[in-house]
């Protein structure tokens, strides 16, 4: 047994205009996860305290929490691997989401996300001409079952750096549940779907990789790396800056070993789209004036060739 | 006011079944649940689901009812056996065509597992989590019909008029509102009630709340004593570890490394059925061959590839509770509760005794399980029964003009929360669960006998008494009051623990789950009756046994693994 102290995020949006603190301290073994210590918490010191929960396994997805100021399960985490010397432990809700009460947050707009996707399968043909199942190729079907794993518990989005800033991105569960329709052989949809999550801010991912912290190790980043991919292998979207950025900088490292960042920006917003040249002159003057602009044309470096030589060895033949 | 023709209370596999098929019917259908459907506790079901697809060995559904009927110890009613066995391959090819996730054979056609009591591999699976990948297809389903989600109501109350089902109350977690809602046909699809005990395989949610509904509207209680204890439980936490472990070809042992189960069950061995293996570890543990009291679930031989293939999350549960890998360490492991065979009673197109209420899944008892559930065939009541009643909702919505609930019950209901609320001492709705778990945990356990049964029958109707009389919500927020949920929870709880105890008690014979050590024989005689439980304020449940088993083709034999 061990004292633990629970320093918890209070806020009720009924009545709080600001959130306060609260510290409760209870004797649990340390072994114990942070949510039954929590569960204890609230059965013998203070009802009050409001925290989503149900299966206690890692399987509902329910209680996704701060701990300690990172985003993870509750029933997940033992108390002895986050307490510090003094048995604290600080619990907060999940960030990116607006508080109701304490620990419990305003879900919808994560699951707004998924009913974007159409999160149905939409086969090409009919059930009807099925009399028994569809036949799926084990291999096949391996490709969703890491991403059928994903128990929603919204763990990376709240990590999501990208969904902190711009809402409107689909956010890293959205698009690996939209990736188990976009594999699924199944499915008639795939381009349509591509199409969709493109639309859905896909490419504003900037690759951090803060949502491989996954606790069913479904790594939703790399499950956007595959949508991306698809997307360009699909030839979807592709008068579109994301896709265009992507393939613009491949190629430019491919040819210089360098990335040639006039090109890419050319590249990127279209280089007969003066428009949307136009909108980034301003930014290009500023930076010719600190002698910040890049030359337009590049020398390659050298052994250039060697670098074209990944590149080939890592794409896929044609 | 909301108001809907078929209204679905729960939202985990029976509940969203249910409303998918009302909405393929096109139905105004909506479900009400206390937490968003992919919480739902069905998510952890691990192993499987069977149906007689035959697609690794020879298997018809006559078999698979056949296994179903002698794994009940013949309490099940067999025409309700058999319609759900037979629906079983079509319902399976249904999910599928929905894009369920299930493993495959080399060929492409749905893998199948052996599964403890089956007479032949008929588990359809995705790896150990079967249950997840199905509730996921069925929440796909509301999203493609655009089905109306009461999110986060706690369903309080069931609305009658003239004896006809009118809708339920609400309680709406998240602005602390009470609400009417009118239905023509109200489906219970609320689950289990595990946390009755105070180890369980069931997760917090599980709190007996449709039957607790049910029971104080009028309708019976059935079988409520006979209570799976699933032989493969963690000690920490009380955590599932699947029989698909046991499908797998994972061992049992005790402390001397026997495999023990060879002793009880001579030719199915660890895949006897729940009640047999569950008995057997605990007799093992009693009779001091236990460690630490638990048995021992080896899994080494199975390798590293295939427990990483097909038992991922069994793996990382037990080493997330215990520190222990499967992979090179034997699991210690008790049997803990899993699942109550009894529930609101229905007959078999899940339909109760008021006209236009309806139950499905664990919360119902139709009764296709009897006194002891086959793995596997709880998923697949689900999905059927599931379906079932909301097909017969369907039909019996065109019959009825409108109805129209009136403000009695919510009114009664406002009075018992604002009671609870505006009381700031007694007895707080956790200590009182600690109570009933801890008498339940000691007295109706695997092994019962009159003496244990008399003492929870007594200690329960105390605390039925301090719980009407002394409890209070801490919380009086109208914000998320979970405070107040919990204790709504607990009243309910206790009704289906007296359901659990006064039918044990009475039953006076050993069968299936039941097990009397001062009646340790099955008396076919005199006990192929099903226990008919009526609520009485402040008291013990009546019991009736009017209802008899349904028997079709297979009379009671001696039943041996």
């Amino acid at each position: 047994m061990a004292q633990v102290k629970l320093d918890i995020f209070r806020y009720d949006e009924a009545v709080d205009a600001v959130p306060h603190r609260d510290t409760v301290e209870i004797d649990v073994p340390i072994t114990m996860t942070v949510l039954d210590a929590l569960e204890t918490a609230k059965a013998e010191v203070d009802g009050s305290i409001s925290f989503r929960r149900s299966c206690r396994s890692a399987i509902c997805g329910s209680c996704s929490m701060n701990i300690n100021g990172v985003t993870g399960l509750a029933c997940k985490t033992p108390c002895k691997s986050v307490m510090n010397d003094d048995g604290v432990i600080q619990i907060d809700p999940m960030p990116n989401f607006q508080p109701m009460k304490d620990l419990v947050v305003h879900m919808d707009p994560f699951w707004d996300k998924y009913t974007r996707l159409k999160p149905y399968l939409q086969p090409a043909d009919r059930d009807e001409d099925h009399e028994l199942e569809r036949r799926v190729s084990p291999a096949d079907m391996k490709k969703l079952v890491d991403a059928a794993n994903c128990v929603m518990c919204a763990t990376c989005y709240a990590l999501c750096p990208v969904v902190s800033v711009d809402p409107s991105f689909a956010g890293p569960a959205a698009i690996a549940y939209a990736y188990r329709f976009i594999e699924d052989v199944r499915d008639g949809k795939r381009k349509e779907r591509l199409a969709q999550i493109n639309e859905d801010y896909l490419w504003l991912c900037a690759h951090c990789y803060a949502c491989s912290y996954c606790p069913k190790h479904v790594d939703p980043h790399d499950r956007i790396v595959d949508v991306k991919r698809a997307t360009i292998q699909e030839g979807v979207m592709m008068d579109h800056p994301g896709p265009r950025h992507a393939l613009v900088v491949n190629r430019t490292i491919k040819k210089t070993g360098m990335l040639a960042e006039t090109e890419v920006i050319l590249g990127t917003v279209g280089r007969f789209n003066f428009r949307a040249q136009l909108k980034v002159a301003p930014l290009g003057l500023r930076m010719a004036v600190k002698g910040k602009m890049p030359p337009p044309f590049l020398k390659p470096i050298p052994k250039a060739d060697e670098v074209r030589t990944i590149f080939e060895s890592l794409e896929v033949p044609t | 006011m909301i108001k809907h023709d078929v209204v679905v209370i729960g939202g985990g596999l029976a509940g969203m079944r249910a409303a998918v098929e009302a909405a393929e019917r096109g139905a105004d259908v909506a479900i009400v649940s206390k937490m968003h459907p992919v919480r739902s506790h069905s998510g952890a079901a691990q192993g499987g689901i069977n149906a007689a697809l035959g697609n690794t060995a020879e298997d018809t559904p006559a078999n698979h009812a056949f296994d179903t009927a002698k794994g009940s110890d013949y309490l099940g009613d067999q025409d309700a056996i058999e319609a759900m066995c037979d629906d079983a391959p079509r319902q399976i090819i249904w999910l599928e065509h929905r894009g369920c996730i299930f493993s495959r054979l080399p060929d492409g056609r749905l893998a199948q597992r052996p599964f403890g009591g089956a007479g032949s591999p008929r588990t359809c699976y995705s790896a150990d989590v079967t249950g997840l990948v199905i509730l996921h297809t069925l929440w796909e389903q509301l999203e493609r019909f655009n089905v109306k989600v009461y999110e986060e109501y706690f369903c309080t109350a069931l609305c009658t008029e003239d004896g006809v089902g009118t809708g339920v109350v609400a309680y709406n977690m998240r602005n602390g509102q009470l609400e009417l809602i009118t239905a023509k046909a109200t489906i219970f699809a609320t689950g289990g009630c595990g946390r009755m005990y105070a180890k369980t395989t069931n997760g917090y949610a599980s709190t007996a709340d449709g039957l607790g509904i049910a029971f104080r509207g009028g309708l019976p209680i059935m079988d409520m004593e006979f209570v799976q204890f699933h032989p493969t439980s963690l000690k920490e936490n009380g955590v599932l570890l699947s029989e698909a472990a046991r499908g797998e070809g994972a061992h049992l042992l005790n402390s001397l490394g026997e495999r023990f189960m060879f002793k009880y069950a001579p030719e199915k061995g660890e895949l006897a059925s729940r009640d047999v293996v569950s008995r057997a570890g605990w007799t093992e543990i009693m009779q001091g061959r236990g460690i630490d009291g638990c048995v021992l679930l080896d899994l080494r031989h199975l390798g590293r590839e295939k427990i990483l293939e097909r038992l991922p999350q069994i793996r990382e549960l037990a080493l997330d509770a215990t520190g222990k890998d499967a992979i090179d360490t034997p699991i210690p492991i008790l049997p803990g509760m899993h699942y109550t065979m009894g529930g609101i009673e229905t007959d078999k197109f899940g339909a109760t005794r008021i006209p236009g209420i309806y139950a499905a899944g664990e919360a119902a008892c139709v009764s296709v399980h009897g006194a002891n559930r086959l793995g596997g065939n709880s998923l697949l009541e689900t999905i059927v029964f599931g379906a079932r009643s909301a097909k017969h909702a369907c039909e019996y919505i065109k019959e009825i003009g409108d109805v129209r609930p009136s403000e009695r019950t919510l009114k009664a209901e406002q009075e018992r929360i604002d009671r609870w609320l505006s009381k700031n001492e007694g007895v707080r709705a956790p200590q009182i669960r600690a109570q009933m778990n801890k008498t339940m945990s000691e007295n109706v356990f695997i092994f019962r006998n009159e003496k244990e049964l008399t003492k929870a029958v007594d200690d329960l109707l105390e605390i039925r008494k301090t719980f009407d009389r002394d409890v209070y919500v801490m919380d009086k927020s109208k914000t998320f009051n979970t405070d107040l949920v919990h204790a709504m929870e607990v009243d309910f709880l206790i009704d289906a623990a007296m359901c659990v105890a006064n039918g044990a008690l009475a039953r006076k014979e050993s069968r299936g789950a039941q097990a009397r050590t001062d009646y340790p024989e099955r008396d076919d005689e005199n006990w192929m009756l099903h226990t008919l439980a009526w609520r009485q304020d402040g008291q013990n449940p009546r019991l009736d046994y009017s209802r008899k088993v349904t028997i079709t083709k297979w009379a009671p034999t001696v039943r041996s693994y």
